[in-house]
């Protein structure tokens, strides 16, 4: 074992019906994040950036195709040479599941014992942040001990109901964790745990092999989560920028955030670069017809007409005359003369007709499905959105 | 495996005439359009045109060029069946291989192509903005059975006395070449863009070395001699835009025609990608006050000001009340609050500084890479 050698595990397989139809063909990690990342590129830089050579990734079958297609060869990470490597694992639902062989923690126990690592990095899926994890390292080495967990305090409004909140001592040692449905209303913030963790991987190798004797089936996060209130955890503060993303009004106010020039700074114009895919494009064109302000836009965009607050994403045509505002615009989609887009979501590849409008809330942003074409005004109030319109507006 | 063709890229020239911009860069190595640089066109004009083997010689400035090049990886040219290797002078037993002219750079190479071993050789230069399939020239010259192939372009019949022109017969056989002709016969101009059958101009150059070693440019000496010895040389009619940016006036004119969507050189063409280096940058930054017209902008920048007619490269940044017009700002350069900037090429990572004034009148103005005008403050 080479000293402070260090694997990455990254986990995405916990579903959040919260954030359909975004989800519908994509995990939570591949969803787009201000027009050129996807959520899973700032846990890989993260680890990419910590000189950790070997990363395994953890994601729900069927959902193949929109990983392979991100990830590749792991070129834009570096992540494709001779030291260092990536690794994928496709999870089974316990209907799938063969009970004969339980895949799942063999190849897991394999991976970190092959990794010959001193220390196994953990990372979930639904939050973004701009870590050092090498800090985070040499905090765990200094107290010894068989976790650290990484924490963040953040208002309670940014809080999902199924996220862990850890009750810290003075001197920085979890004594206990509540899930945030059932924690204390009064506190205006509170600590929650970013779902990253570090460990002896010895020591993980061990608990999973425990677990691994059990009938059901738990998660290598509910192993990790079950460890926290057992063992002795150190916690470490987070005290950059974060997005907790868990439905489609924090995706949305998570991407709008990045218009504040000083989260954006924070986040992506740092130091630490975030790693994303390659997607060559051409400049973006503005036109003479065009108004653009307050404004992110990806490379490869032709825009004719007027953008505000918004996030446009690679190679979005805005024609002349339509006007986007406080929407987030994701790759390919075209919005013709005359349309209105306003507090929307429109996945990938979508077409608003000419003088179409799209129009939702702040609270409640309309979602466009990937690869629909409106053809009629699809206006949302206030309140639940009508499920079959978003569903079944697409040819 | 014997390879069919094998490129050439002639990036060894100074470009003097660019001035500042090639103080310490090669020309191939520019930047252009925003986010690309020179020898991007002809490198992705190779991987389009199915051609995987690329040989670049280089001379002059190499190391922005050869970061750039890396190992062909951008171009998917570090590949089982492709390669780019990038050629340098070197000492060797008989002397110092350094390259006096564009033939002369072949014949320094040609262990290297031997090693290739092609059937045809394809002489390029980096310097040249334009798309062209390869394969279509390739099919002529087999067709016409050709020894030597020569692109050329039709330009205005005023200003043919500035290229090489060939005189053609009906069937574009080549019978006399003038180099910058007083009074030009017509107005094919050679693109500088050749195929040659390589086992004879091995030979040629073998042979004629020995002779009297005269035999230092394609255009001044080999191409007249293939004609006068009565080999099979052809014109190749290419028709669409070309351009060479030689000079200050020309890279700026190539770059404001660049903006255009309606462009030729259709550069949002799937099937016709022009690729160049992965960088990493956050998407583009438009605040509130910023005012963008007819114009480029890349990944990374931020923009506070007015941008008029411009094209504003990766990662630079142009703050507020500054108004650009007509110009190209390169990669990283910084234009501070209130200046102006206007008919000019602001070098890379250069700073035009607060209220400072950046005009080209006649001339185009240059900023020269990092060079700093004034001073910007920077509160981020």
């Amino acid at each position: 074992m080479k000293t402070n050698k260090t694997c990455a595990i990254i986990a995405d397989i916990k579903k959040m019906d919260t954030l359909l139809p975004l989800t519908n063909r994509r995990p939570v990690s591949l969803l787009p994040f201000d027009g050129i990342y996807r959520m899973i590129d700032f846990n890989l830089s993260n680890v990419i950036d910590a000189d950790i050579h070997s990363i395994y990734m953890i994601f729900n079958q069927g959902m193949t195709q929109s990983v392979i297609d991100h990830i590749n060869g792991g070129k834009e990470w570096n992540l494709n040479s001779l030291p260092n490597r990536y690794f994928m694992h496709f999870f089974q639902g316990l209907k799938e599941r063969n009970p004969e062989e339980d895949h799942y923690y063999d190849s897991v126990i394999e991976y970190i014992q092959k990794s010959d690592s001193e220390f196994t990095v953990f990372m979930g899926n639904k939050m973004l942040c701009n870590l050092d994890l090498s800090q985070v390292r040499n905090v765990h080495k200094m107290h010894r001990e068989d976790i650290t967990v990484v924490y963040k305090k953040m208002p309670q409004e940014k809080i999902a109901p199924e996220d862990i909140i850890l009750d810290i001592s003075d001197n920085g040692k979890v004594k206990g964790i509540t899930s945030a449905q059932n924690a204390i209303v009064e506190n205006e913030v509170d600590n929650l745990f970013m779902n990253i963790c570090i460990v002896k991987s010895d020591w993980l190798i061990q608990e999973l092999t425990k677990w691994r004797q059990n009938e059901d089936i738990a998660t290598i996060e509910d192993v990790l989560k079950d460890a926290i209130k057992t063992k002795t955890t150190w916690a470490f503060e987070y005290t950059g920028y974060l997005s907790n993303i868990f439905d489609i009004k924090s995706y949305y106010d998570a991407n709008m955030e990045m218009l504040d020039s000083s989260k954006f700074l924070s986040l992506l114009h740092s130091s630490k670069k975030i790693y994303m895919k390659n997607i060559n494009e051409v400049p973006t064109y503005y036109a003479k017809t065009s108004r653009v302000n307050g404004s992110q836009v990806a490379a490869g965009c032709l825009v004719y007409g007027n953008v505000e607050h918004s996030l446009l994403s690679t190679g979005t045509i805005v024609k002349e005359n339509a006007t986007i505002s406080d929407s987030i615009v994701m790759a390919k989609s075209t919005i013709k003369k005359d349309a209105v887009v306003k507090y929307a979501i429109l996945d990938k590849n979508v077409v608003i007709e000419e003088g179409v409008s799209v129009i939702g809330t702040p609270e409640n942003p309309i979602v466009i499905k990937k690869n629909a074409h409106i053809v009629e005004d699809m206006i949302q109030m206030e309140e639940q959105v009508d499920e079959s319109l978003i569903l079944h507006s697409g040819v | 495996m014997k390879k069919e063709v094998l490129a050439m890229i002639l990036a060894g020239g100074k470009g003097s005439r660019l001035g500042k911009l090639t103080q310490n860069i090669a020309k191939p190595a520019v930047p252009f359009g925003g986010r690309y640089r020179i020898i991007d066109f002809t490198l992705s004009n190779c991987i389009n045109s199915n051609i995987s083997n690329v040989g670049v010689v280089t001379q002059y400035e190499p190391l922005v060029l050869n970061s750039h090049l890396g190992n062909g990886d951008s171009w998917g040219l570090d590949g089982i069946n492709s390669d780019l290797t990038v050629l340098q002078p070197f000492s060797a037993n008989d002397g110092s291989k350094w390259f006096e002219g564009t033939a002369h750079a072949i014949f320094q190479n040609m262990d290297y192509i031997d090693r290739m071993d092609p059937e045809y050789v394809l002489i390029l230069s980096g310097d040249h903005i334009y798309t062209m399939d390869y394969e279509k020239m390739l099919e002529e010259h087999k067709e016409k059975k050709a020894s030597l192939t020569v692109s050329v372009i039709e330009v205005p019949m005023d200003e043919a006395s500035r290229f090489g022109i060939m005189n053609t017969d009906k069937n574009n056989r080549v019978i006399e070449f003038e180099e910058k002709p007083e009074n030009p016969k017509n107005n094919l101009a050679s693109m500088g863009i050749y195929i040659f059958n390589w086992a004879y101009l091995r030979e040629f150059m073998l042979t004629t070395h020995q002779k009297d070693g005269e035999m230092l440019d394609f255009g001044k000496h080999v191409i007249p001699s293939y004609i006068n010895s009565g080999e099979r040389v052809y014109a190749y009619r290419f028709a669409g835009y070309w351009k060479d940016v030689g000079t200050v006036e020309s890279l700026w004119q190539a770059n404001m025609e660049f903006i255009d969507p309606e462009n030729e050189l259709n550069i949002r063409d799937r099937n016709w990608r022009i690729t160049t280096r992965h960088r990493v940058s956050p998407p583009q930054f438009l605040t509130e006050t910023a005012q963008v017209d007819e114009s480029l902008v890349s990944s990374g920048c931020y923009v506070s000001g007015n941008v008029n007619h411009s094209i504003i490269s990766t990662d630079a940044q142009i703050r507020e009340g500054a108004q650009v017009t007509d110009s190209v700002i390169m990669s990283g350069a910084r234009v501070g609050k209130n200046a102006i900037v206007y008919r000019a090429i602001i070098g890379e990572n250069a700073v035009v500084g607060d209220n400072a004034v950046v005009e080209g009148k006649e001339e185009v103005a240059v900023v020269g890479n990092s060079e700093v005008i004034g001073v910007c403050n920077d509160e981020d």
